[in-house]
């Protein structure tokens, strides 16, 4: 097992930081991703777009008061996610037994 | 870096972000600032009126008592909602966060005996002389809702439930054991717990914030 066989999509540095907030909680807004990866709007927005049209995430729009983008895990996306961890942590295992 | 240590690395990543998301301070190092000041101010004012040389020249009456109380978590909720606003202003959050609501929802329950205990004191009970039981209520129940937290919260504010629960619960075994205790012991528990407590668990925070930094998670 090394790292040819992980997702290359989900494995860039803040897509797998994206994954990981979104599969904490059931939603989150635009807003509060960008607070907590203190990313810039262009880049999350890019990030959140190439996870969407993989079917990753879902994206809901809404009106609270203002409009609100909040985005959340797709069954697809909570399965890509697991499998990517499963593989890590099988990495660290398999160095760990040689 | 070989692939052990870049999943490790990974693996650590995720692991704190997906912690961070999940924690939720109910209680933040400013608001305890503001809480615990404010409480030991209230706990000398009262413990210095008795003194004939002092403005008031009596001892304060136990509504008074609870009045000053009520005012002190009053003045430290407000300020408590101008930090969460100021926080969510700044970040662009909601005002009332997800982790917010969790910890409010685990909280309520807590507060209803004594918020009904303390609607008796102001009505009746402060005809008996029961400031004790009345703080002890108070102290018990606060730390029940802080423990309440516990399984969202950081382990300094499951401490800071644990001291004020023990504290509360030792205070009635104390008062029956020691024969005379002076009239101020409510008082002198209130300017412990609410004062004392609040300012170390301030101290601490602030301490552990610092000595951490603010390390960003792709780092």
């Amino acid at each position: 097992m090394d790292f040819d066989k992980l997702d290359k999509i989900i494995h860039e540095k803040w897509r797998l930081a994206i994954m990981a907030l979104l599969a904490s909680r059931r939603s989150w807004s635009f807003q509060e991703l960008k607070a907590e990866l203190k990313m810039s709007d262009g880049n999350l927005i890019t990030h959140m777009r190439t996870l969407h049209k993989l079917g990753l995430i879902s994206v809901t729009k809404e009106m609270r008061g203002r409009p609100q983008t909040s985005y959340a895990l797709t069954a697809k996306g909570r399965a890509s996610f697991r499998d990517h961890v499963a593989v890590l942590e099988q990495i660290v295992k398999q160095w760990k037994n040689k | 870096m070989n692939d052990r240590s870049r999943a490790e690395e990974d693996l650590r990543v995720i692991r704190t972000l997906m912690e961070r998301a999940t924690t939720y301070r109910a209680i933040s190092a400013p608001t305890a600032l503001v809480g615990g000041t404010l409480s030991v101010m209230s706990a000398a004012l009262i413990q210095l009126s008795g003194y004939p040389e002092s403005s008031l020249g009596r001892v304060i009456r136990p509504h008074e008592f609870a009045f000053i109380w009520i005012d002190v978590l009053v003045l430290t909720v407000i300020a408590n909602a101008f930090f969460v606003w100021r926080e969510a202003k700044s970040s662009g959050r909601p005002f009332i966060s997800s982790g917010m609501g969790l910890a409010l929802r685990a909280i309520a329950p807590n507060l209803i005996v004594p918020a009904l205990f303390t609607i008796w004191f102001l009505k009746v009970g402060f005809l008996g002389a029961v400031e004790l039981e009345l703080v002890v209520i108070w102290v018990v129940f606060y730390g029940l809702a802080l423990l309440s937290t516990a399984l969202f919260a950081p382990r300094s504010l499951a401490i800071l439930g644990w001291a004020f629960l023990l504290t509360g619960v030792s205070v009635p075994v104390v008062a029956n054991a020691v024969e005379g205790l002076p009239d101020d012991v409510p008082n002198v528990v209130m300017g412990l717990t609410f004062g004392l407590y609040h300012l170390i668990y301030a101290a601490c925070v602030w301490s552990r914030k610092r000595d951490a930094g603010e390390q960003p998670v792709d780092e």
